[in-house]
């Protein structure tokens, strides 16, 4: 008796009323919970309060251009995503080379690399004002330990440096999983490209560069989306180091938005600026995925 | 490698001694890593004392009623879609949009929600987080679960059918048994998300008797006099489920992480 691929085909009218039944909760769920808000979001984002009632005007969108916070926050979030990535990127993929043999206690050591990743937001954030607190945290007492004078490092108050210390907090928590992804990658590479690396001649260079990068394309490509992703729209750790300051100094797009709705209470606004940065998003990981499956094909 | 092990646990180590330091300690120049006697009066303090004891419950409810949720809903929409052939390549179609909306910004959804919940009456209730929970967990639950079907052979089952079972039924005993590490990993991912969430509990939540354990920690630390050893003592609280999970499961979470692409 042949074997149909798929136990059934959509033939029949009545094979579908199971399969429907069984995907039915999920979708509502999603439906209502996920694509709803997204519609309530996009009509209060073309309405605004006049003294006559709501009124329908693309005028929260146009205020965007002209909104020096919107620009800033955006300015922000790129320079954060882009150096927080690119730092990630780099050591992840340095630690993955380096340590690609067969380790031992692997257990242990991938989860203890795993933790910080896992942690929740928040304790990330305790963690690391502790540790930057300028009077009695670790990082500063070790410092003067060295005989370095810290009165000018106060890290996370500090208009200049608090940049820089969220975006090395982002490096510590995320750098492992960067590690951990391509290190698996490596290592599914097999043995063959190599050896025929080898008898061609080839230099430790030119097989870095032509077998083990294309072959590495999809883990990088992978983590390079999943972490851009997550950058753009980075909240939680900022929010517990520096709320978005000092003033202005931290605050990226999603803090931003917070702010105005929530302190604001500006929500047609805050939906508005919410759908500028979907369609940032989407845009990017369009592009990304195209990359990926171009990779496929090729 | 011990150095990397160093970089990643030293600041948690950091904070746990904060914890056990009696408050004369905390404050020493330069403070000590090692040598102090440990207490555990900001555990008290923080659970008994100020109430953190009602977030830990509020957030090991939430997190698991979630979980469970998403477990079931997504489990049978994963079993739908990894054996059953919809019509205009639904499979396909569903599957990506199942993703995508995983994808969101978590405050692209936030503010339209705490809309509806303030509409609905149901801010600052653990209902609303449990329902936000769920959807935000199903699209994951969904994609993993459907992974595990397919890389099924699918004898066993038709054997069953063959046999008279219903679907369910041969869902329930044939295929189920088969997946539930898979089932379990899935379970322990949604558990820490739902754990770790912060964004959408500081939205819908700001009573004491709603707030999971991070908007308390947060609560707090973002006010003006900041007691640092009950505020690391609610953190290690916090971290302790993570960190078991992490051991028990660090096999599958690099594949889970990487949404499969890699298997680590």
């Amino acid at each position: 008796m042949p074997k149909s691929r798929r136990f059934f085909s959509a033939q029949n009218r009545r094979e579908w009323l199971l399969p429907a039944i069984f995907i039915a909760p999920a979708l509502a769920v999603l439906l209502s919970l996920s694509i709803y808000p997204l519609i309530y979001s996009i009509t209060i984002s073309l309405q605004q309060e006049t003294s006559g009632g709501a009124v329908w005007t693309f005028g929260n969108f146009t205020r965007l251009t002209s909104d020096n916070f919107f620009l800033t926050a955006m300015a922000h979030t790129f320079v954060y995503a882009v150096v927080a990535l690119s730092c990630e990127f780099l050591l992840g993929l340095g630690l993955a080379l380096l340590l690609n043999s067969k380790l031992r206690g692997r257990g242990l050591f991938r989860a203890s690399l795993l933790v910080p990743m896992m942690l929740p937001s928040v304790v990330v954030g305790v963690v690391w004002r502790l540790m930057l607190n300028p009077d009695f945290g670790a990082l500063n007492g070790t410092l003067r330990r060295f005989g370095i004078n810290t009165e000018s490092l106060t890290w996370t108050a500090s208009p200049k440096l608090a940049m820089l210390s969220v975006i090395a907090v982002d490096v510590w928590q995320w750098t492992p999983f960067v590690f951990l992804v391509l290190l698996a990658g490596l290592q599914a590479i097999p043995e063959e490209p190599y050896e025929a690396a080898l008898i061609d001649g080839s230099s430790r260079r030119q097989t870095f560069w032509h077998v083990t990068l294309p072959l590495l394309k999809p883990s990088i490509l992978i983590v390079l989306l999943l972490r851009t992703m997550d950058l753009l729209r980075v909240f939680d750790q900022i929010f517990i180091l520096t709320e978005g300051g000092p003033g202005f100094a931290t605050e990226t797009i999603s803090l931003y938005i917070y702010r105005t709705a929530f302190r604001f209470f500006d929500f047609g606004y805050a939906a508005a600026m919410s759908f500028v940065l979907l369609a940032l998003t989407n845009v990017i990981s369009v592009v990304y995925i195209k990359f990926l499956q171009a990779k496929e094909a090729g | 490698m011990i150095p990397a092990l160093l970089f990643a646990l030293a600041p948690v180590y950091w904070m746990l001694t904060i914890s056990l330091k009696s408050d004369v300690d905390q404050f020493a120049s330069p403070p000590p890593w090692f040598g102090f006697t440990p207490t555990l009066e900001h555990y008290y303090d923080a659970f008994v004392t100020r109430g953190f004891g009602q977030y830990l419950l509020t957030s090991a409810i939430v997190s698991v009623a979630s979980t469970l949720c998403a477990l079931v809903i997504g489990t049978l929409a994963a079993y739908a879609l990894a054996r059953f052939e919809l019509p205009w390549r639904l499979n396909r179609h569903l599957s990506l949009w199942i993703l995508s909306t995983r994808m969101f910004p978590a405050i692209v959804t936030a503010v339209p929600l705490f809309l509806m919940m303030r509409d609905l009456r149901l801010l600052n209730t653990r209902a609303s987080l449990i329902v936000v929970y769920t959807a935000f967990n199903l699209p994951f639950v969904v994609w993993m679960m459907r992974g595990f079907f397919a890389d099924l052979p699918r004898d066993l089952e038709e054997a069953a059918l063959v046999d008279g079972d219903s679907r369910l039924g041969a869902l329930r005993r044939v295929v189920l048994p088969l997946v539930t590490p898979g089932l379990a990993a899935t379970a322990v991912f949604c558990l820490i998300v739902s754990w770790n969430e912060f964004l959408f509990a500081l939205v819908l939540t700001q009573t004491d008797a709603a707030m999971t354990l991070p908007v308390g920690i947060a609560g707090r630390v973002t006010q003006y006099e900041i007691k640092w050893g009950v505020m690391s003592a609610a953190a290690a609280v916090a971290l302790v489920p993570i960190l078991v999970f992490a051991l028990a499961l660090q096999k599958y979470l690099v594949r889970g992480l990487s949404l499969g692409a890699v298997k680590g």
